[in-house]
Parts: structure tokens; sequence; C-alpha cells
């Protein structure tokens, strides 16, 4: 109890933060705007309120008590140095491993990152596509099925390549969103999908600039979001340009709702926010954005042949950029669609009479220029790898590195990566005994990191092959399985009647937690963990190195604690996996069943803890 | 923003509940009684049961093919407006709301609803449904020069129009930008008093929603299925040890001080608590199948079964939320969105009809809600985000078969559409949502802590539900 006061004490010196418990509940809300001042009072309060451990006692609020909380990491067994490689890890790639954690130990973390950030994209979905022969067409008719689009994502996803530039390119996903659900109407679903993939893999350390040309013009998000199909308007029936794309390039690829300060904190006019665009804004982007469908020259057709009448081109023209030359088309036209009207967006002017591509070409300047891009980018980019709420201050070090790598260059993603990765502000120890610092790791990068972690995939069978999308079924989110543009959660997502509300903090991740995927989850993990889940197919996870040491309960836990949560579990949470997986007895060798149910029970109760969850 | 009085209004409920509740203190929530509580002033129950269910249309319903003009110079205006994506009239000829004596809508019009949605109107024929013309979200009623008047000061209209999580959040939260509530989990607020599980006030069958959220009520989730529990913990072993599992709960429980292990740990402990009296409850509790194939229908067979089980639940009023996706239809409107309407219109009337069989037809009222409605002019075989839209009341308590608000004109010029026939709301969402809270029970001294900005609009109540009070 004393530990928890002086950190209590600590932490409230530097920040002032909300704990609601059983007792304070009721007592910060009462204070309405005096929560935040009251700070220190309230987690006094709440430190002494401390209950029974992991009592679930119905009552009004049914928040369960804090435990005595010590300050983590600096656990008995791991040194701090392999923690603080391992912390870095876990948000540059998906794993960390005892060889990774002593190059980071060796190089530094910089160098580390520089050369991961260098190799080459060395995996892509078109290899994988090609060599599993789904590129053909044949009675699996790959041409108009996506069944596979979720084998090629999690094998890409959870073996091989460069886990470093994968990373970053999942949390592109999410920002730059496509989804398979429902199924996109295209030639080569699974394709579109893996081509998308591959541009943000191989933009992912490129300029921000070329990135977004490349998304605009993706096949895949062309017909996600209607580009594909957008005609020039026509004044004599009425029609107008489709202006989807237009507004969602805008609201959620570059700039925004609301123009923003290089720290990513609202502008104000007269106390309000101003808002970036308007509705003619939308209108009259939407006019670049016509006339544009899917590139087949140069690539074969075929008839389908259980409908002769249909003709598809082959899969290699879902890799090539959307075309406005109507005469590349596979239903080709003489007349171009894209809109010859004077183009009029934020401030910007394309003049009547310009064409596709330089319409393209000023309006993505536009949007690339505008200032608020770094922050609005940064931010969301150390949402995903770092925290929830990063610090003003922590995003102005970002943005301006986006508006400057130093060498006068804008958009350099590489040198944002860097920034957000090794900023100050995320590897000390403050940060790491913030309570608000860090996030909710995502399902689909627990999965990721486990059967990288534990060799869970082989070039050998046919890997994971479902969407574990569905809601409260399994993780509740796959790869590009997002219900809508708007991701699977929202930046500024903030769970109802929370200590995350009560703190103006958000919490992104907590749209997909509820009181069934909380338990989902724990069910899933056991599963998989054990190796029986229906949804490994064949899949076996390796513990030969586990096994090795699970007569040492303490090794054991150390290893799992440093590799799965970055030596973050507390000695409450350690002690207590210890000494369950300690009361298993061992009476054999490597696959003495005692062994076995060790490692499974280590891994799992990691895996499951609030301390793991959270990561710091 | 325009709250006026409410936040003071909805903040004395406020704490005059949360006093009572700290009085009540560590009671188990299972024995959690707080129906002696005396909510009267705020709160009216007569010892009957009410759920109100939204229906929440996820990407924006386009409103002008589900409630189609069918007079012929109306038509006619219609088809020329919307092209390719227009509904023949010979196809509405079956789907035709009557008008009742003596009402008169805009121009003279006659509407019919979507061809796929021929069980809504049997329902509006048998008096049992409501529709809602032109409701959307407005800060205080607003002309289409006041819309263009840049002084927004003078002029307030909700921000963000136009963007779907934005103008989600708007609807959910009725008028109030920038709120962390929505007008169903105040409506728990104050009706979580009437049950003695305060923890089922507020269910959920969807995905997270703003609408649920109350300044005290939290809303609780369900799936198609039910809940799910933690095996682990339900055989009291994992990887056959009673170490592994014991251990396992008190690590998903133990959330030391961090802001976010906190609100983890508490949605786990609320699943751990509950989940297993839900699952009992549900256990006793059959209903009729869903309509196969049918995602919405599945949310409201799990609905209805939680309805049976109100007595073993301990509630007497009740808010859930459902929804369904896929309306953002930008492009192949026609086909796409007549799918989507069917599986809507199946969906609600067996979900009534299960109600009714339960003796609570009139005590269950289902009523839909959408991002925007979406503008007139089509950008080819789709439409775009637009602004009111039309929505249903369906229910025994519904003064059914009529119109309520006012039908817009069908036009790209009117003063009642802000562009490409983008509506300007005629109706507010708080004038929606007050009409349903006065039939819940909720008194009208504490209606603005339902819509924050209702004083500034004409109706309190638009009169689409039968109650014994005074509109």
């Amino acid at each position: 109890m004393e530990d928890d006061l002086r950190d209590a004490e600590r932490t409230s010196e530097q920040d002032n933060y909300v704990v609601i418990s059983d007792k304070t509940d009721q007592q910060n809300r009462n204070k309405g705007a005096q929560i935040l001042a009251s700070s220190p009072i309230a987690l006094s309060l709440a430190a002494c309120g401390g209950g029974g451990e992991g009592s679930a006692a119905p009552s009004g609020s049914a928040a369960p008590s804090p435990s005595p909380t010590p300050s983590p990491a600096k656990a008995q067994g791991i040194a701090k140095d392999d923690a603080n490689a391992a912390r870095f890890l876990l948000r540059a790639s998906f794993t960390a491993s005892t060889a990774t954690i002593q190059s980071v130990k060796d190089e530094g973390a910089e160098v580390w990152l520089d050369r991961h950030m260098r190799q080459p994209n060395d995996q892509t979905a078109e290899q994988f596509l090609e060599e599993n022969g789904l590129d053909q067409v044949d009675g699996n008719r790959e041409f108009v099925d996506g069944r596979n689009t979720d084998r090629m994502l999690w094998s890409l996803l959870m073996s091989g390549g460069n886990a470093v530039r994968k990373r970053v390119a999942f949390a592109l996903s999410e920002f730059f969103v496509v989804s398979a659900s429902p199924p996109l109407t295209i030639p080569w679903p699974t394709h579109a999908i893996g081509a998308f993939w591959d541009i943000l893999n191989n933009g992912a350390f490129g300029n921000f600039r070329e990135l977004l040309e490349d998304v605009c013009l993706a096949p895949a998000m062309g017909v996600y979001l209607d580009t594909v199909g957008n005609r020039k308007g026509d004044q004599q029936s009425g029609r107008v340009p489709d202006e989807n794309f237009a507004r969602e390039v805008m609201q959620l690829f570059t700039i925004g709702l609301f123009e923003l300060n290089i720290d990513g904190s609202n502008k104000t006019d007269n106390g309000e926010p101003i808002e970036t665009y308007a509705n003619t804004d939308v209108e009259g982007l939407a006019r670049v954005f016509t006339g544009y469908d899917i590139d087949i020259s140069g690539v074969n057709t075929f008839p389908d042949p259980n409908r002769p009448h249909v003709i598809f081109p082959e899969a290699e023209a879902l890799r090539k950029p959307l075309t406005a030359d109507p005469s590349k088309w596979v239903r080709p036209e003489t007349e171009s669609q894209h809109s010859l009207e004077e183009k009029e967006f934020l401030g910007t002017i394309v003049p009547q009479g310009t064409g596709a591509r330089e319409s393209l070409r000023i309006a993505l300047d536009a949007l690339y220029s505008h200032s608020n891009v770094g922050p609005f980018f940064c931010k969301q980019m150390i949402q995903r790898l770092v925290t929830s709420n990063p610090s003003p201050d922590y995003i102005a070090r970002c943005a301006k590195i986006f508006n400057d790598n130093g060498k006068g260059v804008r958009g350099d993603l590489s040198a944002v990566f860097k920034a957000i990765l090794l900023d100050s502000e995320n590897s000390t120890e403050t940060s790491l005994n913030d309570m608000r610092f860090g996030k909710l790791r995502e399902p689909v990068v627990r999965f990721i990191q486990f059967g990288r972690s534990f060799g869970l995939h082989t070039d050998n069978n046919e890997g994971i092959t479902r969407d574990f999308s569905e809601r409260s079924a399994l993780l509740t989110q796959s790869p590009f399985r997002s219900p809508s543009v708007f991701n699977f959660f929202q930046p500024n997502y903030v769970p109802p009647r929370s200590t995350a509300l009560a703190n103006e903090m958000v919490a992104p991740e907590f749209q997909l937690v509820d009181e069934n995927s909380t338990a989902v989850y724990i069910n899933f993990i056991v599963n998989t963990v054990d190796g029986r889940g229906f949804w490994l197919n064949d899949l076996e996870p390796n513990y030969t190195v586990e096994k090795n040491i699970a007569d040492d309960a303490l090794a054991l836990v150390n290893r799992l604690d440093l590799m799965l949560s970055a030596g973050q579990l507390r000695p409450a949470t350690r002690d207590r996996i210890i000494s369950a997986v300690s009361s298993i007895p061992i009476q054999g060798g490597e696959d003495d069943d005692g062994r076995i149910r060790r490692v499974q029970g280590a891994i799992v109760l990691i895996m499951v803890s609030i301390d793991y969850l959270i990561q710091k | 923003m325009y709250i006026g009085k409410a936040s003071q209004l909805s903040r004395r409920a406020f704490l005059n509940r949360t006093s009572q509740l700290a009085m009540i203190g560590t009671a188990g929530a299972y024995a959690l009684d707080l129906a002696g509580i005396n909510e009267a002033a705020a709160f009216s129950t007569q010892g009957d049961y009410k759920a109100l269910v939204c229906v929440f249309l996820y990407g924006g319903n386009d409103h002008a093919n589900t409630l189609i003009p069918y007079d012929s110079v109306n038509h006619a205006s219609y088809s020329r407006i919307r092209r390719d994506v227009a509904i023949p009239r010979s196809a509405l000829a079956n789907s035709v709301l009557h008008l009742p004596d003596g009402q008169l809508l805009t121009d003279g019009q006659t509407m019919a609803l979507a061809p796929t949605m021929p069980r809504l109107k049997a329902r509006f024929d048998q008096n049992e449904l409501a529709v809602l013309l032109n409701v959307g979200p407005l800060e205080t009623p607003l002309t289409k020069a006041q819309y263009l008047n840049a002084n927004t000061r003078a002029f307030p209209r909700p921000r963000k129009l136009f963007s779907h999580n934005d103008q989600q959040a708007t609807w959910q939260s009725s008028g109030s930008t920038g709120n962390n509530s929505g007008w169903g989990g105040r409506l728990g607020d104050l009706a979580q008093s009437a049950n003695s599980n305060a923890m089922f006030t507020a269910i959920n069958a969807s995905g997270n929603a703003l609408f649920l959220a109350g300044n005290q009520t939290l809303p609780f989730s369900v799936t198609t299925q039910g809940v799910v529990q933690v095996n682990a913990l339900k055989s009291n072993s994992l990887f056959r040890s009673t170490e592994l599992s014991g251990a396992l709960r008190d690590v998903i429980l133990n959330h030391h001080q961090h802001v976010l292990e906190q609100d983890y740990a508490a949605t786990m402990s609320r699943s751990l608590t509950y989940a297993p009296f839900v699952d009992d409850a549900l256990k006793n509790s059959s209903v009729p199948a869903p309509v196969p194939s049918n995602s919405l229908s599945e949310q409201l067979s799990i609905v209805a079964k939680l309805i049976r089980a109100r007595n073993q639940l301990g509630v007497k009023r009740q808010v859930f939320f459902v929804s369904i996706g896929g309306f953002d239809h930008h492009s192949n409107l026609v086909d796409a969105h007549g799918d989507l309407l069917g599986k809507v219109d199946a969906a609600l009337d067996h979900f009534y009809e299960t109600t009714k069989a339960m003796g609570l037809g009139d005590k269950v009222t289902t009523f839909t809600a959408s991002d925007f409605g979406r503008s007139l002019t089509p950008n080819g075989n789709g439409s775009d985000h637009g602004w009111g839209g039309h929505h249903f009341i369906l229910g025994g308590a519904v003064k059914g078969g009529r119109f309520y608000g006012k039908a817009p004109k069908i036009s790209v010029e009117a003063d009642d559409q802000v562009g490409r026939g983008r509506l300007l709301p005629s109706t507010s969402v708080d004038e929606y949502s007050t009409t349903l809270a006065r039939w819940f029970g909720v008194s009208d001294s504490e209606l603005a802590s339902i819509a924050p900005n209702i004083g500034r609009f004409a109706f309190r109540d638009l009169g689409f539900m039968h109650t014994d009070r005074e509109p």
C-alpha cells in the first residue's frame, strides 16, 4: 500500500488524471468540472479503496477494485535494457524474440530500425497468389471469388518478410481503409486486395504523396469508394459526379474535418473549431475523380467459361492503376468520362478543360500540401503503433518531420515512422508509469504476435483461412474486414461512462470491447494456444524452447513476459502466474504433459492479463 | 451549442439519482432494488412493461426510394430528377400508402413504400405503422436562407453535416454535438429506477453505439446467440487445472490504476458478473426463429427473447439498439437498396408479430434512424449524402396509418432542400425523441435531458404515439 501511494503521488505530480473506482466514482461525478483538478485526492481514495483482489462482486458500477499497484517492468529476472528493447520491438514489429532483442541492444534501436526500413518488400501478395496458382483461370473461379482473401492476408501477416514494413502497412490499412466485407464487386477480388496490400507495403517508407496517389488509383479503392464507374456530370439529365471518394479522401485520408495546429489540436475561431471544407468543396473535388475504370491495356482478356458473353481481364489488370483513358477499359468507350468542368475545392481551382491526369495532380498536390496532413496522419499512426493519447508535443514533433524531414522533403514516411517509433516520450520510465500512456493491443495484432512468436505458420500448409471479423466471435477483427471505411474503430472513440471519459481521453480500440468480446477473446486464445481451435486448420504452435525450461516456472514466465509484454506484467500478476504454473507437476522430458500445460498455461495467463492487453 | 436550461435540468435529475445510488452502496446487483426510490417527478411507470427498440440503418438510408411519390404529377417530377435510379410508378401500385381522411401532404402528394416492403405496407394499413417525414438533426428550426447565411452563430446547425460517423453520433446523441451520451442512454438514466436490475436497462444487440450510453446507464451487450461466457471459468478448469483457472480470473480482473486497464477490467467484470445470469434467463425463454439470412432479424430475435425473460431479468423499462448496415448506396442503388429494405421489412414485421404474440404489441415500440437521408439527384446509379430523411415507427401503441411531419417537395430547388435535393429537416430528431420519451414515461420537466434543444422547437410531442397525456 505504501508503494502504491508513492507511485500515485509521483505520477500525480506530473499529471492530473482521475481514477474511478467503486468509492470514487460517485464523488468524482458529483464534482463535475472539478474532476481533473481534484485528482490527487481521488487517487488517494482509490488507492486506499482496494478491495479483494480480483473481486467480481456485483455492484452498481461493477468495476473491480484496483489491486496494489507497483510500477511495472522492473520485475526480477528481466533486465531493464531487455525490457526496453522489447518495448520498442513490439511497436515497430509484431514480436520480440531473444535474437531481435539482442540485436536492438547491440546496434541501438535507431540503427536497427534504419536497417529494417531499408529492407525491400521481399514478400508480396502478388508472389503468394502466383505461387499458389491463384492467378489461374480455372474451376476455382478466382476471377470472381474472394474466398482466398483471408488465407492470403493471414499467410503474409503470420510469416516471413519484413515485419517492420508489415506492421506499418497494417497500421496504414487502418487509415487508408479498403474492406473485403461485403465482397468487392471487382474481377479477381483477392488480387485487388492483395495489390492494395502490396501498395501499402511498397509505400510504407516512401513518400506520402506517392502513396496517396497509388491509393487513389488502386482498383480495390476505386471500387470500394465508387471512383470506378464515376461519370462526369450531365447537365441535361441532372446527373452529377459521385461524391463518395472526394469526401472520404479529405475526411479520412488527408486533412480531416477541422483545421489543425501542428500539435493536432483544433484551430479555433471565436472558440469554435473551423471546418476544413464545405459540401461545395466535396462537389468540386468529386469532378476530379470522374472517368476512371480498370486498365486492361496490355492485359489478356478471356470470356467467363460459365457466361461466355462476360469478358474478364487476367489478374494483372488489378495491379495497374485505374485509367481515365476509356479505350483501355474492359468495355471500351470513345468519349472520355472525365469531367472537363472547372473544379473548385479548398481554394484551389482546376481550370475548365483540364484533363484527368493534370486534375488529379493538382488535386492531390493541394490535399498533400494542406497543413493538416502532418498532424492528422501522424496522430493516427502514433495511436496505431504507440499510444491512444499522445501528448501535443509528441504529435508536433512527428508532424514537423512530416512537413520537413530535415532535408527539405515533405511527406518522407521513413522519417515519419522513425520519429513516431523513436520518440523520446515513448521509451521513458515516465511514460511507462503514466496511467494514461499506451493503448489496447488490437485483437489482430495479438493473434499475429502469437502466431509469429510460436511458429504457427509454415509454408507447407494452407494456414489460416477464415475471416475473424464476425461480431463477438473469435477475434471481432480481421485484416481488411472493416465494417466500413471508418475502420474497426475510430480515432476519437470514448467508451461510455468510462475512466477514459472522465479523464478526457480517447480509447479507439475499445470500440471493439464489450461484455461478449472480452470473454470471446479469452476462449479464442485458450484454444489457439492449445492448438485445438478449428480456425488453426492444420497449424500447430511450436513450444520447443519453452518446454525445455518449463520446470523452472520463474524462467518460463520471465521469458514469456519479456517476449509477449516487454516485461510489463506487474509483480502481482507475475507472482500469480508463477504460482499457478508451478502448481502443475512435471514428471518427464520434453513432451511431458505437465511441461506442455505449464507452457500453455503461462502463455494464456499472460495474453489474457490486463497488464498485457494494455500495451505501455 | 444550444442547451438552454437543459444542463441544469438533467444535472438535477442526475445528481439526485447519483446520491440515491450512493446510499445503496454495496448492495449486490441482482438485489439492487431501486424500484422503491421515488422518481415519480422524473419518470412514470404504472407497473407495466415498456420497451423502445432503435433500428439504426447504417450508411444513410436513401429516403427518396423508401417512400416514393405515387401521384402522377409528383412521380413525374421524381422520375425526371432521379432518372436511372427512379422506381417506375407501375412497380408501386401494391404499396401505396393511402392517406387517412383529412390528411393532405405537400403538393397533393400520395406516397408509396418501396415495392420490397409489403409487410410494412400492411402494417400501415392496419394503423400500426406511422411514417415520420423529413426528420433530421437540427440545433434550432432553420430556413434555407438561414442555412445559407454564413453567420452560424446566429443560425446554428449541426456540425459536420453529411459525414457518416459524425451524423450517426449526432442522431444518436440528439442534437447535442460533442455529447458523450446518447438519448437512448439518457432515457435509461431516467428509467433505470423502474428496474430492479439497472444493468439490463439499455441493451445493445449490435456493435458499440453512442445511442445507449447514458450518464449513469451503461449499455449491456448481447450477441445474436445470447451471451458468451469464459469457458475456463464456467468449468473452473484451464488445461485441467483449477489453479490455472483461478489465476486466470485474477489476471483478467486485476487492473491496477492505469486508466485503460481500469476500463477494460470494468467491462470484463461486467461480463463475468452478468453473463451467467443472462444466460440462465435466456435458457427459459423461447421465441419464434428469426427470418432466415437476415442479421437484423437475428438481433431482434435476441431482443424478443430478452423481453420474454423480462421478469427474470428484473426490468420494466428497456431501451434496445439493433442495426443493419450497407445503406451507403453511392452506386447500385436500385437493386441493393431494395434488397436491404426487404430485409428491414421482414425483420420488423416478424419482430412486431412476436411481441404481439407475447401480449406486448402495444408495449414495445420499434423505430428507425439513420446517418442521414440522401441526395435526390443521382450520381449515375447511386445517390450521395444528405441530411433529413423519412423514418418509421411500428407498434401497437403507434397511431399508425398516418404521416407525421411535413412532406418535402419533389424538387432540387425548393426551400426545404439545400442542394441536389438534400433535405433540410422540417422536424428535428429532438421532437422525434421526446415524442417517444413521453410515451416511455418521461415527465415533461425532464424532456430536455433527453433532447437538449427541445425547447426551441414547435412540438415536444408529434402525436404519433397513443398516450393519455396532453401533447
